[in-house]
């Protein structure tokens, strides 16, 4: 297929309806993940993980910026936004994985092969988005599988599909970059001041394929603000273990020629 | 529906939800769209984001659709007709209404005799008020000059209808025939009156007791209006936030006559959005489950002298002018299509076949007659009343008086085991050994499991094709319906009373298939179509049907939809063009907006390039346009109804309004509502305030109580319900949560009960977010989460504060999810022209702490109801 | 059908129907309910002034800053459970042994001791196989980690490393064992010293490289103690390695030394930790994690320390400085997770440590 996929994710858009969620654990038979009332505003999902795939926010604000008229003394703002498996260009899940269970597919998504997986958890604590997780009645680790099978007989993923108000875009990566780009061009011109686009790129993940057009901090939805894949941290740390190794061969030396 | 279906002639959205990309100016109110409508809601995202179009949301809560809306405003639930009445006034007072189209498309000019007393004269109530039977007699309202008939004597009862079919039509009165002042000068033309009627209803009244404040109303006044004019136009979506109200009719009333005062009716960008409640109400009204209403809208006969044959029953419905003009042709094909054979000239087409209303045998009604144990059984099919229905405390104790019930349906609802796991029943305070009824839960097919349509908002018809058999014993409507009627056949042919006939005469001529015998559903459309009696020739338009039983047709507002073999037009999936047509097929005729003569200048050019729809095309003769006209093709826009013309040759060629008597649209309704010719604000049934307006009228006068043990009201206002209570839905569960609570991928999304208080509420009471609290009303007490949020605002009302409460009802004690039911709380209040309960304003207390499920301390609740303990 | 079953809220009750019935049973009876129901599980959150996080429920009527999503963490906490701890913790004692054994023979030291060094590091090699196995969430499918090796994955790494450890460790054991016995097969000596050999170098790595594969993951606990780790895993494998040789008998000169050297080290590598504290730091002082740590960090530092300085001439001295060390550096693995853990429910960690990565980056562009 050889193309990059990839998704644009528009808060600005989104109604909150969670049509996505409910979309994709019906296509990819994703099972319920607790029935737990939590009282975070409308979201009762609260995070991705092996049984959500798509999770979305509802933050309620004090409107710092934007054009938005609303009859009350201090002005206010409630958000939506869809969260996904950003598909890193640089994955922490994939370069962490031993059995080489999590690969790169040909259009460019990040794919956890369950018949290969065997729950060793070590893509869970490598994600520095904290998608990816295990399900503990199963043992093996799931997360957004980009659709793959949609994608491979040409349809888009079931969130896209189903999202009413197309606040999910999918598309070639290059293109919805762009898009993303232009239009938080333009909410700043409508007085939407605080719009960005995150998709962490000055990083070592080096970009995602899930971007999201966002108002505010990405720190509000705990996106991180400048997340790493957690490899770049090898160097260090191997280096101070074959340090200390060599101390402990010396110590133990001493120890018995002392 | 008669809100609409009076100012305008049908009572349905008058476009499609694709439409408001030509808005300039969208207001949604009474409505929370983005959570109930999210597909619909996709144009409106369309229209802010690609084309400017400013949304205005007005509404108690802060909402989902409020978060995108441009503009919010807050309003008391209840409140409506102030602000929309407001609205009117702003209009009025500063001329800004679209002078060209009121003084031509609408009534404004017609004038009123001088009998006629506004409410604002008699501090409450409109002339011709007869206290004794608490209803109104519209002779006061009718046009001066118009003739009257008076010889048809049961047409001032009202009591036997539910206002759902033949809006505005009073075949005794020949509304063709008015007087009118071009000019809009004579103190008693429709504009006067109005002038005078919501002169009191200023920006100040507004901001006074609707809780918003004056600026952001004049702000919404100023964009709204604003969209006015040929260059311009907007829309109104509105749902259920007006219709479950008491005087709910009258809301959409003054929504409807502001489009029409602005000229937004029947041009592209403009209407009114009525967003039904679910996925086939509009079909449903259709083709009508109402207990009033024959398919087409056509009325339902009553027990009187109007109905004692066929033709007393055309001359009481057929009037002079307007497309009803035809009834006797539509009455007599749908005849047909229920008796075949056996309806004949000579009997009447068997109408005498048809069962006669006795009295208001809607929902509420029966159900209370149920609880008086006057009903042995029912039939419950695709509804859920034990957590649905108002009152559903109540309604649950009546189901146990029934000696037999069956419920259809696709999961073991509450309506289906309330007799052994309602509240009542759990708690103890009812044993289940006393609980006689016998209850059938009979399995049913699921949308993708049988063929057939879906009616949506829009008035479109979308086929569904069956995808997989249904499982096990599993059956649809279609199968059920007919197997009981082969069944009970059988039987009345052994039993030779004469009130078998009609039974035996009806017709079920469908070919039966499959190992199921399932009847060929397309057929049923067929017949729904109608085609010619002799040799079923499927018709093309109901231009076509007669009145002489050589047509058969079940439904006449739906011909067309399949107007040749093979040709399944609600099959359709091919959109040509911007209004969709191609893709599935709306009624009538595939209109996609309706009144689109209006579209148009009284000369046939259109108003603009801009919002141009529907022109006359000089050169061939006839409407065309984007949108198939919804006027007759070939008449002229000159046209001038020869005297004595009758039906729609007695509407002239400026006339887009083609279902009323006088082809206008009406600012001022004679004929066709219980409670008023005007919208007048009255209080909802419990309200924290005294009625601002009428010291002598607190509520809607001509809305009906039912005050009875179980079903008591708060007074307005009550120490003991301080806070204003607003019912509501949210996008993740499915009306009362029936089907939905069981669906693990929907449950999960909301999966327990909660309630919207604000901030300042939680501080008052100190109730920590996310805490059990009880809300309580005069009817009963559920629990609920506690979500403060900054979202729900308290409003200062005449210069103090209430606060608002909200709670969605969906839970019920069967499903993957629990909770307590939402509809305990509600009471069962009937509308007077629909018979809807009011379920968006009433009063509440919210006391902290879980519902005790001990059977004393529910007696302490009620007795906080009875007013002995606070 | 999965309910959420987190494993870091073991002491919360699962979200299921008959806990649903239960808790209103409770509140029919008693008027309240005591066990948090309709509350969301969290971990070790702070109290709710102090919270800054987003969303709803200030009593002030005002809203909160914002500054995380509800207080949810931001990264996933490690799925991991007391195996692995115990595996980190027999994995650094054998691989450490197998050092002992392979260093002490080449010196020359007491054929005895390195002898059962050398049984001690085969023994964890058998052990620490069906540990790992254990924890995985499809046992069966273990041989799935000999697929593929990854430089890049540590877990990869540690999957050969321990396969080859444990081929080596069973090499210099059965050769050994074999001359011992009196087998008389050519090259049985040099297969032992290849053996022993690759045993220690592979040892090494065992026990050093669980540091790295805790270091370098997305917790921010973890990742900023990356150099740390390494180095208190190897020095921790030392000392709890000499001391089971002291436990079996072996009160030397040489396991003294090396019991001295740990505890040494232990103790300035805990006060290392306690002289920074910050937002990502707070699992190593607060919580259940942080007292962990701490004892066990005194029990492994200063406290053997002690013992061993002031007692180290009785037997029962060093039996007693052996269990305080094993007791510590046992607790320490346990503490370590759940540091992680507790770190991964905290987003004001990661978003400190981000946003001054954020700082620091934007000032070194401006410097240059």
């Amino acid at each position: 297929m050889n193309k990059t996929s990839a998704f644009l994710t528009d808060a600005t858009i989104c109604i909150g309806c969670k049509a996505c969620e409910v979309a994709c654990k019906e296509w990819n038979e994703v099972p319920e993940d607790g029935l737990l009332w939590t009282g975070f505003s409308y979201d009762n999902t609260q995070a991705l993980g092996a049984s959500t795939w798509r999770h979305v926010m509802f933050l309620e604000q004090p409107a710092t910026a934007g054009p938005q008229q609303v009859d009350m003394e201090n002005p206010f703002r409630w958000i939506f936004l869809s969260d996904v498996c950003k598909h890193c260009v640089h994955s922490g899940c994939l370069e962490g994985c031993p059995t080489g269970a999590i690969v790169r597919t040909d259009v460019g998504s990040v794919l956890v092969q369950k018949d290969i997986c065997n729950g060793c958890g070590y893509c869970v604590v490598s994600c520095p988005f904290g998608v990816v997780d295990k399900r503990h009645d199963d043992g093996r680790a799931f997360k957004c599988t980009f659709c793959y099978d949609r994608q491979s007989a040409g349809m888009m993923p079931a969130c896209a599909k189903t999202c009413p108000t197309q606040s999910i875009k999918f598309g070639e990566r290059e293109d919805l970059r762009a898009e993303g780009i232009a239009r938080v061009q333009e909410l700043k011109a409508r007085g939407y001041a605080d719009a960005q686009l995150y998709n962490p790129e000055e990083t070592s993940v080096g970009g995602t394929h899930a971007m999201f057009v966002i108002l505010g901090k990405p720190d509000a939805y705990n996106l991180p603000p400048a997340p790493e894949v957690p490899t770049v941290y090898l160097k260090s740390a191997w280096t101070s273990a074959l340090l200390a190794a060599m101390v402990v061969i010396a110590v133990v030396c001493a120890a018995f020629l002392f | 529906m008669p809100g609409l279906g009076t100012t305008y002639g049908r009572g349905g959205a008058t476009t499609a939800p694709s439409d408001v990309v030509n808005s300039d100016v969208v207001l949604i109110m009474g409505s929370n769209m983005a959570e109930n409508h999210p597909v619909g809601f996709q144009w409106v995202m369309e229209a802010k984001e690609k084309h400017g179009t400013h949304i205005i949301h007005v509404d108690p809560r802060f909402s989902r659709t409020s978060a995108v809306a441009n503009t919010w405003v807050s309003l008391r639930a209840g409140s409506d007709i102030l602000f929309l009445g407001g609205l009117i006034n702003y209009v009025l007072q500063n001329n800004l209404d679209f002078r060209e189209y009121v003084l031509h498309y609408t009534n404004a000019s017609v004038i009123i005799p001088e009998g006629f007393k506004d409410a604002e004269e008699l501090d409450g109530l409109f002339s011709g008020w007869d206290p004794a039977t608490k209803q109104y007699d519209n002779t006061t309202w009718l046009y001066q000059g118009v003739k009257q008939d008076e010889s048809s004597s049961d047409r001032h009862d009202n009591s036997q209808s539910g206002g759902h079919s033949q809006h505005g039509v009073d075949s005794s009165v020949d509304l063709s025939t008015y007087e009118q002042d071009l000019t809009l000068q004579h103190p008693r033309c429709v504009w006067q009156l109005m002038k005078r009627h919501f002169a009191r209803y200023t920006p100040d009244m507004v901001a006074r007791y609707c809780g918003v404040t004056k600026d952001a109303f004049l702000n919404v006044a100023k964009i709204y209006t604003s969209a006015s004019g040929p260059d311009k136009t907007g829309a109104i979506c509105y749902a259920l936030g007006w219709t479950q109200h008491s005087s709910g009719v009258q809301m959409i009333r003054c929504a409807a006559m502001l489009q029409l005062l602005l000229g937004n009716m029947g041009r592209p960008g403009g209407g009114i959005l009525a967003l039904r409640g679910h996925a086939s109400i509009q079909g449903s009204t259709d083709i009508p489950t109402l207990f009033d209403s024959l398919p087409g809208y056509i009325s339902m006969p009553k027990f009187g002298y109007s109905s004692v044959d066929l033709a007393s029953f055309i001359k009481a419905n057929k009037p002079k002018t307007g497309f009803w003009n035809n009834i006797d042709k539509y009455i007599v094909s749908m005849l047909k299509a229920f008796y075949g054979e056996h309806a004949t000239a000579e009997n009447d087409y068997g109408f005498n076949w048809l069962p006669r209303l006795t009295g208001d045998h809607s929902h509420q009604a029966y159900f209370l007659d149920m609880m008086d144990g006057k009903m042995d059984g029912l039939f419950v099919m695709g509804q859920n009343p034990a957590v649905a229905a108002p009152n559903s405390g109540l309604e649950r104790r009546a189901l146990g008086k029934l000696k037999w019930l069956v419920v259809r349906e696709m999961v073991e609802t509450e309506t289906a085991t309330f007799w052994r796991d309602s509240p009542e029943v759990t708690s103890g305070e009812l044993k289940m050994a006393d609980i006689q009824t016998e209850v059938f839960l009979l399995p049913a097919a699921g949308h993708v499991e049988k063929d057939g349509t879906f009616t949506n908002t829009q008035r479109l018809l979308q086929w569904r094709e069956k995808a997989i058999d249904p499982p096990g014993d599993a059956r649809s409507e279609n199968w059920f319906i007919y197997h009981i009627w082969e069944r009970v056949v059988e039987k009345a042919k052994a039993d030779p009373r004469p009130r078998n006939q009609g039974l035996l005469a009806l017709q079920m001529n469908y070919t039966i298939t499959g190992p199921r015998r399932e009847p060929e559903a397309p057929e049923i459309l067929q017949e729904i179509n109608g085609y010619t009696t002799a040799d079923r020739k499927l018709l093309k338009t109901f231009g076509e049907l007669t009145a002489d039983g050589s047509t058969t047709c079940g439904c006449w507002i739906y011909t067309g939809v399949y107007p040749e073999a093979g040709r399944n037009r609600a099959n359709e999936r091919d959109p040509k063009d911007e209004y969709g047509h191609g893709w599935g097929w709306a009624w009538p005729a595939d209109r996609r907006v309706l009144y689109n003569r209006a579209s148009a200048k009284p000369d046939g050019t259109p108003w603009s390039e801009r919002k141009k729809l529907v022109w006359w095309d000089e050169a061939e003769k006839k409407w065309t346009g984007k949108d198939v006209p919804d006027f007759t093709a070939t008449k002229p826009p000159t046209y001038v109804p020869p005297p004595g013309a009758e039906g729609d040759a007695a509407l002239a060629g400026d006339k887009p309004y083609i279902l009323h008597a006088d082809g206008m649209g009406w600012l001022w309704v004679p004929v066709g509502l219980n409670d008023g010719p005007l919208p007048t604000h009255y209080e909802p049934l419990e309200s924290p305030i005294a009625n601002p307006m009428y010291a002598g009228q607190q509520a809607n006068p001509v809305g009906l109580r039912r005050t009875r043990p179980g079903n008591e009201y708060a007074t307005s206002p009550d120490t003991r319900f301080p806070y204003v209570l607003t019912t509501y839905r949210l996008t993740e569960h499915h009306t009362a949560g029936g089907m939905s609570r069981t669906l693990s991928h929907l449950a999960e999304l909301q999966p327990e009960i909660f309630c919207e208080i604000s901030m300042e509420l939680a501080d008052e009471l100190k109730i920590e977010h996310g805490e059990w609290v009880t809300l309580v009303t005069a009817r009963g007490a559920i629990e609920a989460h506690a979500l403060s949020t900054s979202r729900m605002k308290p409003l200062t009302i005449d210069g103090k504060r209430v606060h608002q409460i909200g709670v969605p009802f969906h839970w019920g004690y069967n499903g993957l999810v629990k909770g307590d039911i939402g509809n305990d709380l509600i009471a069962i209040s009937e509308e007077p022209n629909v018979r809807i309960m009011e379920t968006k304003g009433l009063l509440c207390n919210l006391l902290v702490g879980r519902r005790s499920t001990n059977v004393e301390r529910l007696k302490e609740y009620h007795s906080i109801a009875e007013g002995k303990t606070a | 059908m999965a309910t959420t079953e987190n494993p870091d809220s073991t002491r919360l009750p699962k979200a299921t129907e008959e806990r649903l019935e239960a808790i209103r049973a409770e509140a029919a009876a008693t008027g309240k309910v005591e066990s948090g129901a309709g509350r969301p599980p969290r971990m070790d959150r702070p109290p709710r002034d102090e919270r800054s996080g987003g969303g709803v429920g200030s009593s002030e009527g005002k809203f909160p800053a914002g500054e995380s999503y509800y207080n949810l963490g931001v990264v996933k906490p490690p799925t991991w459970t007391w195996e692995i701890a115990v595996y980190f913790f027999v994995g650094g004692i054998s691989g450490i042994s197998s050092v002992i054994g392979f260093i002490g023979h080449v010196l020359h030291a007491d054929p005895t001791l390195v002898r059962v060094a050398l049984w001690m590091g085969l023994i964890g090699a058998m052990i620490c196989p069906g540990l790992l196995i254990a924890d995985l969430g499809r046992p069966s499918r273990f041989l799935n980690m000999l697929r593929v090796f990854k430089w890049r994955s540590a877990m990869s790494m540690g999957s050969w490393i321990l396969s080859a450890f444990g081929g080596a460790a069973f090499t210099a054991v059965a050769a050994n064992e074999a001359v011992r016995y009196g087998i008389h097969l050519p090259l049985l000596p040099q297969i032992a010293w290849i053996g022993e050999f690759g045993g220690a170098i592979t040892g090494l790595l065992l026990a050093s490289y669980t540091g790295v594969l805790i270091g370098a993951t997305a917790i921010p606990v973890w990742h900023q103690h990356r150099h740390l780790l390494p180095a208190h895993f190897l020095t921790s494998g030392l000392g709890g390695s000499a001391a089971i040789l002291e436990l079996l008998g072996f009160l030397l000169p040489v396991t003294q030394f090396l019991g001295f050297a740990a505890s040494a080290v232990e103790t300035l590598l805990g006060i290392s930790l306690e002289l920074k504290p910050s937002q990502v730091n707070k699992p190593l002082h607060h919580g259940r994690s942080g007292w962990t740590m701490r004892i066990a960090g005194a029990l492994e530092g200063p406290i053997a320390l002690l013992i061993r300085v002031f007692l180290h001439g009785s037997a029962h001295g060093r039996y007693a400085t052996a269990i305080c060390f094993l007791i510590g550096s046992c607790s320490s693995r346990f503490a370590w997770i759940w540091a992680g853990r507790a770190s991964a429910h905290d987003p004001h960690a990661l978003f400190e440590e981000e946003n001054e990565r954020i700082r620091a980056r934007a000032a070194g562009a401006r410097a240059l």
